[in-house]
């Protein structure tokens, strides 16, 4: 089964202090630390997994500048069998809707069984990329996915909805599944298995060699734009309680103690 | 805007609250961009639910199909691309539920539609209409517009638009054929499934200890229990302690896990995501302790502390300890 699997290059701004740029439209990213997406970890590591029970060819990609080339060389790492970044300065400012366009242009020049990527990116928050390849590529998708398995020419897996209540659904090939976290346990990555794969040549695809046209991507191609960032106002929050971690805690244990905390 | 569309949400022939709070947030859609509001339920068995949706919205589409006995994404976009073909300029509004986040990203694509997911603030300016929604771990607002379409999808942020019932909409309820009618799905409900049930019911809890990404990559989990132990409450988490199985699945508080309500939640190095807040809101007396000082759990806690967990903890159990005594 021959796999594709569509990784994003994020920066890492769960604990970071974030800062608005001048324009007003983004954050400034400089001083960010960039990572693997973290739902996309559970994607390459479902796609070696079944690649390991299944056979055929693990394929991973990422619409990203240059930087992202650590991310794809971690997925072969992991085994992945090959990698391509998709950049063109022209794809600088794409929405979702717009990288959808440019992974499909990607994906349909290629033989492919199943299409994978996270639920959910940490930068956009958009959960969207998914369901737009099923649509635009023409096949069935499904989001929050795990406990996939693979038998003739079918896919069955669980769907999550809320409050521990699953779906469990039978889907045909091909396909594109947007995974949940937590579905499998990403593999630890040796030195030696890096090493091994330090001089893989990964190629980057621009709007040439994709067959895409500069309106179709980038500002132009987006449907989405972002006008203002904001911080959220602070709002009346937290009390918060300062000092020392011995007299903050002192102060935290008192407060537990008057509201019932301790039991 | 000539139309704003509701797609009610439904599970077990019921409607869903994400339902009803799209219809608050497409009710004031529609009045500011001076638009007609249908409500568009497509269910198995329509009957009842078309009669609760026409008290509030004055008008009903409703479309039978034993094909949308769940919300099935390849079944409900087969069937409202033909049913809104030329209804367009057209916004069309639902909840972002687990369900819908498997349906609104496809269905935009084949309405030829702008997509804005999980948003929580609408306006309009020049009679476009603009979305307010969350990017960057969900730490900065972003304002969003949608060009010139002519066709947009929006998800909404639960609980961001409360219902109020008024109850007195009369409003009329058209039935229409499905246009899908007998066709083979690629994509099928089995069946539902329960996730496993544990030795702790963390819904019951009286005092919560909750564990989240910020514990870091090697926590001493010992540390945790043994505080929670001291306080008499049990150990409950976010979703990522789950998904490196530091504790199992039935721990997990959140949309996509447990609702919890207790007298005491203490949040330890949970950032504070919307997903996890939805599982929370029940709870009168939220404290939390983190890194990072803008971390979004601050904005719901009453008492925050901004420190390394691994000091606080020991020190807090300490101190239990000894006022117990």
């Amino acid at each position: 089964m021959d796999i594709i699997v569509c990784m994003k290059w994020v920066p890492d701004t769960s604990e970071a202090d974030l800062v608005i740029d001048k324009e007003g439209k983004d954050i400034k990213k400089d001083d960010l630390d960039h990572d693997m997406n973290d739902w996309d970890r559970f994607a390459i590591e479902e796609a070696v997994q079944l690649k390991e029970k299944l056979g055929g060819k693990v394929t991973v990609v990422g619409v990203a500048p240059e930087d992202a080339e650590e991310m794809l060389r971690e997925c072969l790492a992991r085994g992945a069998d090959e990698a391509f970044l998709l950049w063109d300065d022209a794809f600088e400012g794409s929405d979702g809707f717009a990288v959808a366009r440019i992974l499909v242009s990607f994906i349909k020049a290629r033989p492919w069984d199943l299409v994978l990527t996270g639920t959910l990116a940490d930068d956009d928050c958009g959960g969207q990329m998914g369901g737009m390849l099923g649509a635009m590529l023409g096949v069935p998708s499904a989001t929050l996915v795990s406990a996939i398995s693979v038998e003739d020419g079918k896919i069955t897996f669980n769907r999550e909805l809320e409050g521990g209540l699953y779906e469990h659904m039978e889907m045909d090939l091909p396909a594109v599944l947007s995974v949940a976290t937590g579905l499998n346990e990403p593999r630890f990555v040796s030195i030696r298995a890096v090493r091994k794969v330090a001089s893989v040549e990964i190629p980057t695809l621009g709007l040439g060699e994709l067959g895409l046209d500069e309106s179709l991507v980038g500002v132009q191609g987006s449907r989405v734009q972002i006008e203002q960032l904001t911080m959220p106002p602070e709002g009346e929050g937290a009390e918060m309680i300062g000092g020392k971690p011995e007299e903050a805690a002192a102060k935290l244990a008192e407060i537990l103690k008057e509201k019932g905390g301790i039991g | 805007m000539k139309n704003v569309f509701v797609l009610a949400e439904h599970r077990k022939q019921h409607l869903r609250d994400s339902t009803w709070e799209a219809v608050t947030a497409g009710r004031t859609l529609a009045k500011d961009l001076g638009a007609e509001l249908t409500c568009i339920l497509l269910a198995a068995d329509t009957a009842s639910m078309a009669e609760q949706l026409a008290k509030e919205c004055h008008r009903v589409l409703a479309v039978e199909d034993p094909l949308f006995e769940t919300v099935s994404s390849e079944a409900f976009t087969k069937a409202l691309v033909p049913l809104l073909a030329d209804k367009e300029p057209y916004m069309m509004v639902m909840g972002n539920s687990n369900a819908i986040m498997d349906l609104a990203p496809g269905l935009s694509v084949a309405l030829d539609a702008a997509l804005a997911t999980d948003c929580f603030a609408f306006e309009v300016r020049d009679g476009k209409p603009l979305a307010t929604r969350q990017v960057y771990s969900y730490k900065v607002n972003a304002l969003v517009s949608f060009k010139d379409a002519q066709r947009i999808v929006v998800t909404l942020r639960g609980g961001a638009f409360p219902f109020v019932p008024s109850g007195s909409a009369a409003g009329t309820v058209e039935k229409v054929a499905s246009p899908i009618s007998g066709e083979k799905l690629r994509k099928r409900f089995l069946s539902y499934r329960e996730a496993e049930k544990g030795d702790v019911d963390i819904s019951t809890a009286d005092i919560i200890v909750s564990l989240g990404r910020g514990i870091g990559d090697e926590p001493d989990m010992e540390m945790f229990e043994s505080l929670a132990k001291a306080m008499g409450g049990v150990l409950a988490c976010s979703r990522p302690i789950v998904d490196k199985n530091l504790l199992p699945k039935y721990h997990q508080v959140g949309t996509s896990g447990v609702e919890v309500k207790p007298k005491v939640y203490l949040a330890l190095g949970i950032s504070g995501a919307f997903q996890h807040v939805g599982g929370i809101k029940g709870s009168p007396l939220i404290m939390a302790v983190n890194k990072d000082a803008r971390a979004p759990i601050f904005r719901v806690a009453q008492y925050g502390i901004v420190a390394d967990l691994n000091e606080i903890v020991p020190a807090l159990e300490a101190k239990i300890r000894e006022l117990k005594k």
